[in-house]
């Protein structure tokens, strides 16, 4: 048996693994145009929340001024923006 | 005893009735015919609700964004449009059409809330000679769309 000559291990820089594993959230911001039924409807409808849900969300952005709508890789959160801006809400996305 | 009839009921089978009558049905079309004409010729501020910057303060990536997403939000704008204003005689619509005037209706008065300097959600709306057509426009497409809200809810 041969004994492995040692080798340099050069640790790769994982600073980018890590960026791209590091869940976007995407937010919608409160607004005072668009309707509180309206916001709680889009948000029914694009994501699936039942109306209980989407009304808690609704009324976090309405107080709050801004809530957390879904999260995901940054592919999914600028899909879930542009379908939230197809529908006139206020939606950006940042990495948390 | 007379009842009131919402302007938009959802139908037993998989469609809508609209109620309205001639002047809001002008209104509807002539609003979305003005919004498409400011959706090809301008780039101005009072479009600015319809495409908001996704990426905060980072101008390169929403530069980025925009412009692969502005050309595809204006195309599916104008094609709503196009349906409402194909259809603003109707008085029965399918989920697709009724879903066009949903986003539609909203859009118009997105732009009709940036027109009026509405930034607050407490402060009224100061509303004298020059902006009551708006102001009321704003405010009948604000009831419109409660009731497609109100009758597309009731098909979750």
């Amino acid at each position: 048996m041969s004994t492995p000559a040692p080798i340099d291990v050069v640790e790769p820089d994982v600073s980018d693994l890590v960026d791209l594993d590091t869940p976007w959230v995407v937010l919608v911001w409160n607004d005072p145009i668009n309707l509180m039924s309206y916001v709680t409807f889009v948000l029914q409808k694009l994501f699936g929340y039942s109306k209980e849900e989407a009304t808690t969300l609704m009324l976090q952005v309405h107080h709050d001024g801004k809530a957390v709508v879904s999260t995901g890789s940054r592919t999914e959160a600028e899909r879930d923006v542009f379908r939230l801006h197809e529908h006139g809400l206020w939606a950006t996305m940042q990495q948390d | 005893m007379a009842r009131f009839r919402p302007a938009v009921t959802a139908d037993d089978g998989d469609t809508y009735t609209i109620s309205l009558g001639p002047n809001e049905r002008d209104l509807i079309r002539s609003v979305a015919e003005q919004l498409k004409e400011l959706l090809v010729e301008t780039d101005g501020p009072v479009l600015r609700r319809l495409f908001p910057p996704p990426y905060g303060d980072d101008d390169e990536r929403n530069e980025g964004y925009a412009a692969l997403a502005r050309p595809e939000l204006i195309e599916n704008r104008l094609a709503s449009l196009d349906v409402v204003i194909g259809s603003a005689e109707a008085t029965t619509l399918d989920e697709d059409s009724m879903a066009a005037w949903m986003r539609s209706i909203n859009d118009v008065r997105l732009v009709l809330g940036t027109v009026l300097d509405i930034t607050d959600d407490s402060e009224e709306v100061e509303v004298d000679d020059s902006n009551v057509a708006t102001y009321q426009a704003y405010e009948v497409l604000g009831m419109l769309l409660e009731t497609i809200v109100a009758a597309r809810s009731s098909r979750l």
